[in-house]
């Protein structure tokens, strides 16, 4: 068989692409952390480096057949073995492809972002460890590299949410962020042991062609597969580990970019559809999954509805949306899933970033003050905005227009076309947040600009002024992403039968029902924008959304559905006084008292034994004689 | 003629009678001599390497090249070599006696290549005084001449000491069996294990090695030789030196060990003692070199266990720890050597601010004493994992979780160092240490070699598993 330079290259590509940003961290660390300008280069170049072997490696294996499987061993220990390596199929390339593709834009936008942060080398090395993380997650071929990627990806994103962390709500909130994804992370690990435990190994490919009938009895499978998913509910942000995420705003806006778009939450997906068949394989856990699936989505669009932190509404509707990729993957659409995870990724890091140009301009993440002092004189920032807000509504022809049809299309096809009643209300609800934020934003309202708008409305160049480079480096992304996001919708097609081998999409209902669906979700996202725009738009508008004026509603959506509190309240209660007093004692007592009582113990006894070096060196010849004699005699008896 | 057979020998035999006639020839140059020790070494390595794949039986089979010696003779020149790196301004050996420390330490490690090849008594022992002797004259280099003399005197002490009991041990194998060569003593033995005589002889020979490897109870001489001994001479006893003597304790155990269950528990014996005086003993030093040599002390332990289990994998985990102890404590020293910039003894509290001062360094002292301690992903944590796997096949069980208390016992002091370097704050004002370009490749090199090879250490224990085939 003649080897092809793509079969050639396919191995060098991936161990350059994937370990260009390692090399990046670990050189930012070492070396050149008193060097602001050589850290970025390193780490531009790496995550360079790396986006070009991820396209390099998807236009080589474009239409690919079989999975390639590039792996050493690892560990083997007795009959368990583990290996390490690379898994290279269509779903793990083009999530390459775009994780690499957002951390270039990202990385490049922060330039501009974060000039002149005294903590310029530190980011840029943290940068390229959640690029490195998260690539690797991509390729992972088992399940435990995968988990330990895993866990680098939350370890990066606390670094990056507690990036400040002078102030204390970041560090706050980096620890939240934390804390709450390792609560899933603990169930994903007991999920995969017991993968383990039952299948034997941990390959994806071969968990993924497990069959029901092979020894692997439908408890088992549905029971691991609702432990993975624990896991990607801490991850994506599910209910009811989902309220980390907009806490998680407290970092700098291109993490947050990064964060929702290509890495960490989109993790949880991609996991979702990494493990798609071996989850399709108990019934009850997906429809368990699509529930969870359209609460989070449920919950965090009425929460987005009432927020006026720019980057919060932005965050909700992250949650929102994935809850939607879940739903769609849920009711068996793998493509729709991921297809909406690909646009997702691009018009979520767009809205970010051009938020950021705001919020780095004006200092504030509300929305109204950023309206009242003028947000719309950035014209090209402005206009990228609304073109992913749009996007996020679902208005055609931008990329969500066609990955929400999917996945609505994936719903009508599922177990239960009535799935498809909450997924419209979101759609509506979507696009109402979305377009209140625009309209906001967009027409200020006289009344609402305060006294002292007009002094600030040219704020000093020196205080938050954007400088004319930096500006420059900031846009450059956000046209890049706004023209992915016009256009990549319409790589629909091509890119389904990328995912899915060559097979054609299989037409359960007819073109008619779908058109009907579609018709009916493209209304709604209208009526949506429509009564955005009467309440905050249109001239003379009360600029009072329809749920500010039902108090009771108003403090349920912003305080979250009391989901904080909630826990709040189970942690005092349950654990603060109730468990960790116990604990508490049993420590103090118990463990404390042995352990002190050890130690003294070992240290008197070290101290007795390095006496014994004081003494002439005769007498320790003695000692050491004698020790020999000892043990010769006893030979003897 | 295969003239790489002897080739390490006969290079590192010139290289050193090289330095000599420099040192006769007067005109100290210390630039020059390291320059040159530098190239040397250098080509040393690969020498060594390239006479991997060697095998023969010479000089009436007193003598053995087979892939076990050559792979301790390739650790042996890159352990010289990187001792020769930090060896660019020894302050605290004399400028005239430069070269001479060249000379010794080159000769040092001819004699170690030799101790592992050596398949007959004799040569074992030869080879083993002519190491120990140079060592000796080492140590009372120093500057400080009471302090090296000392440790010197105390050194040779404890060394002759071992000598003689191994002289008789010999005697007695001898006595016993009419022969001397290892090949033969394993015929010889086989069977007479559970005569007294000839295991006192077994245990009488030992006590050479365990002098070499600091093994209780002849490790009298480590505290103070290790504290009293140039910084560089330090490093070059607690790295290089030991893998020689665990070359020599395997081939010799594997020879004459074979079912004698008296023999493991006089060992186990051993080992358990070594390594729970060694690491009480050193919590409560204050004088890093001293704390260091003790640690010492405990390794010969846990280097036991895997000797004890008389099995393939055990002595395959005994080599992979050899080369873990080879980047472990050579990276210590290296931190040690570098911020006693003057050549003075390192107190632990000298080391407070360290990670201001020199990031890399502190670093590098973080995870080679991590390392030592056992924590993973780092080269100690996969070593001592392998002997312990090793060790419970065997079923001494009682025997691995002492190995675990004592771990734990050693993760205090190394913690208190990694403390004083990481979260202590200098009482004066101490500026920044001056690391070169070159130092800090080398510093960064080490610590991504033991993540590296803690990470994924396939190809090492392959070669450890395949030296160890050629064992009896």
């Amino acid at each position: 068989m003649a080897h092809s330079p793509c079969d050639i290259w396919t191995l060098p590509a991936l161990v350059t692409g994937t370990g260009a940003p390692f090399v990046s961290f670990l050189c930012t660390m070492i070396f050149t952390r008193r060097r602001p300008r050589l850290s970025c280069g390193l780490s531009i170049g790496a995550v360079s480096i790396s986006f070009a072997a991820s396209l390099f490696l998807l236009v080589c294996h474009w239409g690919m057949e079989a999975p390639i499987h590039h792996v050493g061993r690892w560990l083997v220990s007795s009959d368990v073995n583990v290996p390490f390596g690379f898994l290279v199929d269509p779903l793990s390339l083009l999530m390459l492809a775009v994780v690499s593709a957002i951390c270039l834009l990202v990385q490049i936008y922060s330039l501009g972002y974060m000039a002149e942060d005294p903590g310029f080398s530190r980011y840029y090395a943290f940068m390229s460890l959640f690029a490195w993380a998260m690539m690797s997650l991509a390729v992972s071929p088992n399940l435990l590299q995968l988990y330990i990627f895993w866990e680098l990806v939350g370890l990066s994103s606390y670094l990056l949410i507690g990036f400040w962390y002078e102030k204390f709500s970041a560090t706050q909130a980096g620890k939240k962020a934390f804390v709450m994804t390792r609560a899933g992370d603990v169930l994903f690990f007991m999920g995969v042991l017991l993968v383990l435990v039952h299948a034997g190994n941990l390959n994806i490919v071969e968990i993924n062609g497990i069959r029901g009938a092979e020894g692997y009895s439908q408890t088992i499978a549905a029971l691991s597969a609702i432990l993975i998913f624990g896991g990607i509910v801490g991850k994506s942000a599910q209910f009811p580990l989902l309220t980390w995420l907009p806490d998680a705003m407290e970092g700098p806006t291109p993490v947050s970019a990064l964060l929702h778009s290509a890495t960490m939450v989109a993790a949880g997906v991609y996991l979702f559809a990494r493990l798609f068949p071996f989850f399709s394989l108990s019934p009850a856990a997906m429809s368990l999954f699509l529930a969870i699936g359209t609460l989070s989505m449920l919950l965090a669009s009425t929460m987005a509805m009432v927020s006026r932190d720019i980057k919060r509404v932005w965050a909700y509707s992250t949650i929102s949306q994935l809850g939607f990729m879940i739903m769609g993957l849920a009711a068996g659409g793998y493509f729709a899933g991921v297809f909406h995870l690909t646009t997702h990724a691009a018009f979520k890091a767009l809205l970010f970033l051009c938020s950021g140009v705001f919020i780095h301009h004006f200092g504030t993440n509300d929305i109204f003050k950023l309206g009242a002092e003028g947000s719309t004189r950035f014209k090209t920032p402005f206009l990228c905005l609304v073109t992913a807000a749009g996007a996020l509504a679902g208005v055609p022809p931008l990329a969500g227009f066609f990955s929400k049809e999917a996945v609505m299309g994936a719903l009508l096809e599922g177990s239960s076309p009535l799935w498809l009643v909450p997924a419209l209300v979101g759609v509506f609800l979507t696009a109402y947040y979305a377009f209140r934020v625009i309209f906001v934003i967009g027409f200020p309202g006289r009344s609402a600009q305060t006294p002292t708008a007009q002094s600030r409305l040219f704020p000093s160049e020196e205080v938050h002024g954007i400088q004319a480079a930096h500006y420059r480096v900031m846009v450059g992304p956000l046209v890049v992403l706004a023209f992915v996001t016009l256009f990549l919708g319409f790589a629909q097609g091509s890119l389904e039968s990328f995912l899915l081998g060559g097979e054609g999409r299989s037409q359960g209902h007819s073109g008619a029902v779908h058109g009907l669906v579609a018709a009916l979700a493209l209304s709604l996202a209208g009526a949506g924008a429509g009564m955005a725009w009467w309440e905050f738009g249109r001239k003379g508008a009360t600029r009072k959304g329809l749920v500010e004026r039902i108090p009771a509603l108003y403090r349920l959506f912003s305080e979250r559905w009391y989901l904080d509190h909630i826990y709040r309240f189970l942690m005092d209660r349950l654990v603060d006084r109730g468990i960790s007093v116990l604990f508490l004692q049993n420590d103090n007592r118990v463990i404390d008292g042995t352990i002190d009582g050890l130690g003294k113990g070992t240290a008197e006894g070290g101290r007795l034994l390095a006496l014994l070096q004081q003494a002439m060196i005769q007498y320790r010849l003695m000692a050491a004689f004698a020790v020999v004699a000892l043990l010769t005699a006893s030979l003897f008896f | 003629m295969r003239w790489m057979l002897l080739g390490p020998e006969v290079y590192t035999f010139l290289a050193a009678l090289g330095f000599l006639g420099i040192s006769l020839a007067g005109r100290p140059n210390s630039g020059r001599d390291h320059l040159a020790a530098l190239c040397l070494s250098g080509v040393g390595v690969l020498l060594a390497a390239s006479a991997l794949s060697e095998d023969a039986i010479l000089f009436s089979e007193v003598y053995r090249v087979d892939l076990f010696s050559q792979v301790f003779k390739l650790l042996l020149s890159v352990g010289l070599f990187l001792i020769v790196c930090i060896c660019g301004e020894v302050r605290e050996i004399r400028e005239e006696n430069r070269s001479d420390f060249f000379a010794l330490i080159f000769f040092c490690t001819l004699a170690m290549m030799l101790l592992v090849s050596g398949n007959h008594l004799l040569t074992l022992y030869l080879s083993l005084e002519l190491s120990s002797y140079s060592l000796y004259v080492l140590v009372s280099l120093r500057r400080a001449r009471d302090m090296g003399v000392e440790a010197g005197i105390k050194f040779f002490l404890v060394g002759i000491f071992a000598s003689a009991l191994m002289l008789f041990g010999m005697a007695v194998l001898y006595a016993m069996t009419r022969t001397m060569n290892l090949n033969a003593l394993n015929g010889a033995l086989h069977g007479m294990m559970g005569q007294p005589l000839v295991l006192l002889g077994v245990v009488l020979t030992l006590s050479g090695f365990l002098f070499k490897l600091a093994c209780f109870p002849f490790h009298l001489w480590v505290p103070d030789v290790y504290q009293g001994a140039a910084n560089e001479v330090t490093a070059y006893l607690a790295a290089v030196s030991k893998l020689a003597g665990m070359a020599a304790i395997l081939r010799f155990v594997a020879s004459v060990g074979q079912g004698g269950a008296d023999l493991v528990q006089v060992l186990l014996v051993f080992s358990v003692a070594s390594m729970t005086l060694g690491n009480l003993a050193a919590i409560t030093q204050q004088d890093l070199k001293r704390l260091l040599g003790y640690s010492t002390v405990a390794h010969a332990g846990y280097v036991l266990i895997g000797v004890l289990t008389l099995s393939a994998s055990g002595y395959a985990s005994v080599v992979f720890y050899a080369l873990a102890l080879l980047v472990m404590k050579f990276t210590a020293f290296l931190v040690v050597v570098k911020v006693a910039g003057n050549g003075t003894n390192l107190h632990i509290n000298q080391l407070a601010g360290l990670h201001r001062r020199s990031p890399v360094l502190a670093m590098a002292l973080m995870v080679s004493l991590f390392s030592l301690a056992g924590i993973p992903p780092t080269v100690g944590f996969t070593g001592k994992f392998l002997i312990f796997v090793a060790a419970m096949e065997k079923g001494h069980f009682a025997l691995v979780l002492i190995a675990m208390a004592n771990v734990l016992i050693s993760l205090y002091y190394y913690l208190l160092v990694i403390k004083a370097a990481y979260l202590l704050e200098p009482e004066g004002e101490t500026g920044p240490i001056a690391v070169s370009a070159p130092t800090k490749v080398l510093a960064t090199a080490l610590v991504g070699a033991m993540v590296l090879a803690g990470f994924y250490p396939y190809p090492f224990m392959e070669i450890a598993q395949a030296a160890v085939g050629v064992l009896p």
